[in-house]
């Protein structure tokens, strides 16, 4: 990026902002029609940022929460059909998830933007920064840009839109940038005192492309289209990304003129007269900078080779750059396994190949995944090889392609066991079951003191926040669960302080999946259970109960899966703990937040109340499935959780899959007092927000009823229990406190004429 | 003096290392609010000093009570920073919360002419005999009575007593940073914030250890991941059920835990239905008539992480809220475990 002097230039502040906060002010300041998201680290933030600029009035952008990536992708495919600027963000698994809505984003040439904060895609999971998601975004048919520092990401966000729309181009556009490194490092950055100055720049979007919300000029948009026409629309697909190479650097004058910042296709450091060179995506490519600099003091021709676009990639100029450089290192974030090297190796070196003068020896290294730091001695050792390389005119026993930064071996036993396997006659519940002549089941629970007897099943040592209400749920639920047990985790707060490697808080059988594939991944395996004991390749008394947890959250992304494996039935239970919020990644809202409740994608402001839509009714919705065992629970209530847990093991062994929800305290997220966990969410079940009832054989039955005994609140006496909804009982809310209270006793009312009336 | 962002100047480091910069590390657990102090610090030399620099914090799955970091590069205003890299070997340390020199090496890569920063009542002596270093400075703060007292955090605190180890940040450019940090959505919290820097600042103990002769100090070393690709197992298994009991998360614990009065305890288990870390200890005795029945045996404080739901579900008062003391805990911890040594 090189400065170009001033003329007449907008007026732009200096402050000190990370990448996501950049992300967030281009985009309040292009004032997209429409953002559709779903949380990820660490993509996240952008999204928080823009609703807490929303509620404050700083932009009009329709902020719609996805009930997955694949949702969100969707959303904003929706929107951006309707002819409108459409904004996404992203990162790993997430994007991987929506990843079969990208192409046809870009077959269908709608434009829209989509940061792409790269990370690792699992598995194992891995939260930090690498570039395995953005390789999947080369293949889709988006533009890609990539910004290395939080400067580029506000400024490519605004050449994006306008890249996009061009006449020529058509194309949906993602700018990159690194997941931690760039997103949620402060660096000193410039940006528009004026956001009009943004808006005037990009205009309005270009006419001429026809839209569904023009009734008048009905279009069909998505025909079904095979041979021999799809070659053709992928040609003009191909045709538009030639285009970007023509267009871009005119975009990039014109934005340079306003801003004094000038970006290149390629950014080339000191390569004029470069002998040893290094080829870096991203930040990495920054810290090889300053080494390339000290390496010049010492008389070494050094230079860096970062490109800003990579689709299309700007083959010419790589060619270019390279032609008297004598070794170059590709280092590359991400392997392509099993093909000697990851993309930018064979593209590089697919570029030098039509140079038939070129005499450039590639090396290739796979560096830093998983967010695995890249230090300055990173970037000298790279540059090292080339320089070895080049002096000794050929490779010799240096391999062409490698990892870099592995280690081999450490003194540690893995397989070293520092508690023995729980026993199966350890294990018996002491809770009772007792079939009906009803065939309904009674559990009879003992004396809490006798319950102390039961091993827990899961270690302590594990890394949740003080007071956390997950921990009290699980082992209250698995006190009432005989025998041994295999459990799944879905993504979530659980799941991540729990077993943080090479750590693992669990005595029993552990499984984590995706996000939202734990239900079917957990019926495949009480499928193969009871096959194997059917084909003696386990023992016909073999006893495994099967236990998935998730937070409300996976029941979100997970809805449709977990409804997929209720009606199918299996022998299995689905546990889940609602916090009310995605608190694993930052306390967004969930579907399970409740009406006016503050999260960090539903503030508080003067143009917000928090949530604005009520929480979902998951217990009813998996009642719906017809399966055999529903329950709610909480830990204030141990005994009525103790007895459930029995049944639903019951009902999971015996008929099919057992659903139960318990409400957990986060008091982190709540805003609550780490010890008053218990007494809050008793007082949601006093209030009738969170009924404790059962759905037994299709029969409905409350199994606490708070006005019976005299104990029940308003939602109000809750409320006030909890920062999150302090704002609530404010006088100017008290119509959206009325309305809570009005859904919660209508729902109160409904369930309770369900417990009366066994038809319904 | 501040210098208001429109007017500062082109700012120079008097002290940088070999790439030019200044470094800051904090070593603090999730909550104490060390990231949002190094976001202050860094806004404070930035944009009211006119220095450059960077300022990110440590990343994973931690939760509130887990150890954390944060950093501050600072550089001249015309250098640009480039690296984005972790801070490995800073001139100022600070130690959010003594407890942590007992779990991380919060001291590792301190630079020869460094300074580390402790919260904690103990003297620089004392300090620097846990730390066991033999070189840079010690410098003591006690910033948790002080946020006690003002009924703020310790981070501001922690902040004033880096103003004093930093000489070339301006005190009342980190204060100016603090009134626009908290003024726009808690002003009444301002006050009560300057104080506490304030007090930070004046309240600080230093001691400059005279390293001994001879005495070379060892270089930085990263520290090796637990397995490496030839005896990982692969898939990213983990071989070791419930491995997790040898971490110790005493320093999760924020100035408060549960203590245990034997003689009041009916049994009742309350308490250990409501716990989160799964501390309470329960062995096989009898009850008052003799017959055979679960009797608590104590607190696993290895585990504790102070959240004392525990004493607000004790129905007689055997558990009750106190102030934590130096080997309090540890002198009446029940272990549920035997670890290995």
């Amino acid at each position: 990026m090189a400065m170009v002097e001033p003329k007449a230039r907008a007026a732009q502040k200096t402050d000190f902002k990370t990448g996501n906060e950049m992300a967030a002010l281009a985009a309040a300041h292009i004032n997209f029609h429409l953002m559709g998201y779903y949380p990820i680290t660490p993509s996240t933030e952008i999204a928080e940022f823009l609703d807490e600029m929303k509620v404050e009035g700083e932009h009009d952008i329709v902020m719609v929460p996805g009930d997955g990536e694949h949702g969100a992708a969707g959303i904003c495919y929706g929107a951006s059909t309707g002819g409108a600027r459409v904004f996404n963000a992203t990162s790993a698994n997430g994007y991987l998830y929506a990843l079969e809505q990208m192409p046809v984003q870009s077959g269908t040439r709608m434009p829209m933007v989509l940061n792409l904060v790269t990370r690792s895609v699992s598995g194992p999971l891995d939260i930090r920064g690498d570039h395995s998601d953005l390789y999947y975004a080369l293949l889709t048919g988006w533009v890609v840009l990539f910004a290395r520092e939080p400067q580029h990401v506000y400024d490519l966000n605004i050449i994006a839109v306008k890249l996009g729309e061009h006449p020529d181009v058509r194309l949906p556009v993602v700018v990159a940038f690194d997941g931690f490194f760039t997103s949620h490092q402060k660096r000193r950055v410039q940006y528009f005192e004026d956001k009009q100055v943004v808006r005037d720049w990009l205009g309005p979007m270009p006419e001429g492309f026809p839209h569904a919300l023009d009734p008048k000029n009905p279009i069909t948009i998505g025909a079904y289209m095979n041979d021999p026409d799809l070659i053709n629309n992928k040609y003009q697909l191909h045709l538009a990304h030639q285009n970007v190479l023509r267009v871009l650097p005119e975009i990039f004058a014109s934005y340079a003129e306003l801003s004094g910042r000038h970006y290149p296709l390629v950014d080339l450091y000191r390569m004029e007269d470069a002998e040893v060179a290094l080829f870096l995506i991203g930040s990495a490519a920054e810290t090889a900078k300053d080494v390339c600099d000290k390496l010049r003091e010492q008389g070494v021709k050094a230079g860096v080779i970062s490109p800003v676009l990579l689709r299309p990639f700007p083959v010419e100029i790589i060619r270019g750059a390279l032609k008297n450089v004598k070794a170059l290192v590709v280092g590359e974030r991400a392997d392509v396994y099993g093909a000697n090297g990851g993309l930018m190796t064979h593209e590089v070196k697919a570029a030098l190949k039509d140079d038939p003068e070129n005499k450039t020896i590639v090396l290739s290294r796979v560096y830093g995944l998983g967010g695995k730091d890249f230090y300055p001695e990173d970037a000298e050792a790279f540059f090292r090889l080339a320089m070895r390389v080049a002096e000794q005119g050929g490779l010799g026993e240096i391999p062409a392609f490698d990892y870099f930064g592995v280690t081999p071996i450490t003194p540690a036993d893995p397989a070293k066991r520092v508690l023995p396997p729980l026993k199966a006659e350890e294990l018996q519940s002491p809770v009772r079951i007792e079939v009906q002549p009803d065939g309904r089941v009674k559990a009879i629970a003992p004396p809490p003191r006798q319950m102390m007897e039961m091993p827990k099943r899961i270690a302590p040592g594990h890394g949740a926040c003080p007071g956390c209400g997950i921990f009290g749920a699980l082992d209250n639920f698995f006190r009432g669960l005989s025998g041994h047990v295999v459990v799944l985790f879905q993504t979530g707060c659980a799941m991540v302080v729990t077993t943080g490697y090479p750590y693992t808080s669990h005595r029993v059988t552990y499984i984590h999946n995706l996000f939202q594939n734990g239900a079917p991944t957990l019926s495949g395996l009480v499928e193969v259970f009871h096959e194997k004991k059917r084909r003696g390749e386990l023992p016909a008394d073999e006893d495994i109960t099967f236990v998935m947890v998730t937070g409300d959250g996976g029941m979100d992304i997970g809805m449709g899966p977990a409804i997929g494996t209720a009606l199918r039935n299996h022998k299995m239970i689905i546990l889940e703990y609602d916090n009310q919020g995605y608190m694993n990644t930052g306390a967004q809202l969930s579907y399970s937040t409740p009406m006016g409740h503050k999260t960090a994608t539903s503030n508080v402001g003067a143009r917000g109340f928090g949530k604005v839509f009520h929480h979902k009714d998951t217990p009813q919705i998996m009642a719906a499935t017809n399966i055999p065992y529903v329950f709610t629970g909480v830990e204030s209530q141990p005994q009525d959780l103790w007895k459930k847990a029995a049944k639903a093991q019951y009902y999971a062994k015996n008929y099919g899959l057992a659903y139960g929800k318990v409400l957990i305290a986060c008091p982190l997220n709540w805003q609550s007092e780490e010890r008053l966990g218990t007494k809050i969410v008793q007082a949601a079940v006093d209030s009738c927000f969170f009924p404790l009832y059962e759905v037994e054989q299709h029969k409905t039955t409350i199994t606490y009823d708070p006005e019976e005994k005299g104990k029940k609140i308003p939602v109000a006496e809750w409320l006030k229990m909890m920062g999150k909804t302090k704002h609530l009982l404010r006088p100017e809310n008290k119509h959206i406190l009325d309305e809570i209270q009005a859904e919660v006793d209508r729902r109160w009312r409904r369930l309770k004429a369900m417990h009366e009336h066994p038809l319904l | 003096m501040v210098t208001a962002p429109e007017t500062k100047r082109a700012a120079r480091l008097p002290i940088k290392d070999e790439w030019g910069f200044f470094g800051i590390r904090f070593e603090s657990i999730g909550g104490y609010g060390a990231h949002i102090a190094g976001r202050m610090l860094a806004e404070a030399g930035v944009v009211y000093m006119g220095f450059n620099g960077s300022n990110f914090s440590s990343y994973g799955s931690e939760k509130k009570g887990s150890p954390v970091k944060a950093y501050v590069r600072f550089c001249d205003s015309d250098q640009e920073v480039r690296t984005s890299a972790p801070i490995e070997e800073p001139h100022v340390i600070a130690v959010f919360h003594e407890a942590l020199i007992h779990t991380q090496p919060v001291a590792a890569g301190l630079r020869e002419d460094g300074t580390i920063i402790v919260n904690t009542r103990k003297s620089p002596e004392e300090i620097r005999e846990l730390l066991g270093l033999e070189y840079g400075t010690v410098a003591t703060v006690d910033a948790i009575t002080i946020a006690v007292e003002e009924k703020t955090r310790v981070n501001t605190a922690m902040l004033g007593a880096l103003c004093r180890v930093v000489p070339f940040i301006d005190p009342e450019a980190v204060k100016a940073v603090i009134r626009d940090t908290f003024g726009k959505k808690y002003p009444h919290t301002v006050p009560g914030n300057l104080r506490t820097f304030d007090r930070g600042y004046e309240s600080v103990r230093m001691m400059t250890i005279t390293p001994k002769p001879g005495f070379v100090r060892e270089p930085y070393r990263r520290p090796d991941p637990p397995f490496g690709y030839l005896n990982a197992p692969i898939g990213g298994l983990v071989l070791s059920a419930g491995n997790s009991i040898v971490k110790d998360l005493s320093a999760s614990r924020q100035g408060y835990l549960p203590a245990f009065d034997r003689e009041k305890c009916i049994d009742c288990a309350q308490c250990d239905i409501v716990c989160p870390d799964y501390c309470f200890v329960w062995e096989k005795g009898t009850d008052k008539k003799g017959r055979p029945a679960m009797v608590l045996k104590g607190i696993d404080y290895q585990y504790c992480k102070g959240c004392l739901k525990c004493v607000e579900a004790c129905p007689t008062g055997a558990l009750q809220e106190k102030l934590e003391e130096d080997g309090w805990a540890k002198a009446h911890r029940v272990p549920r475990f035997a670890l290995p040594a």
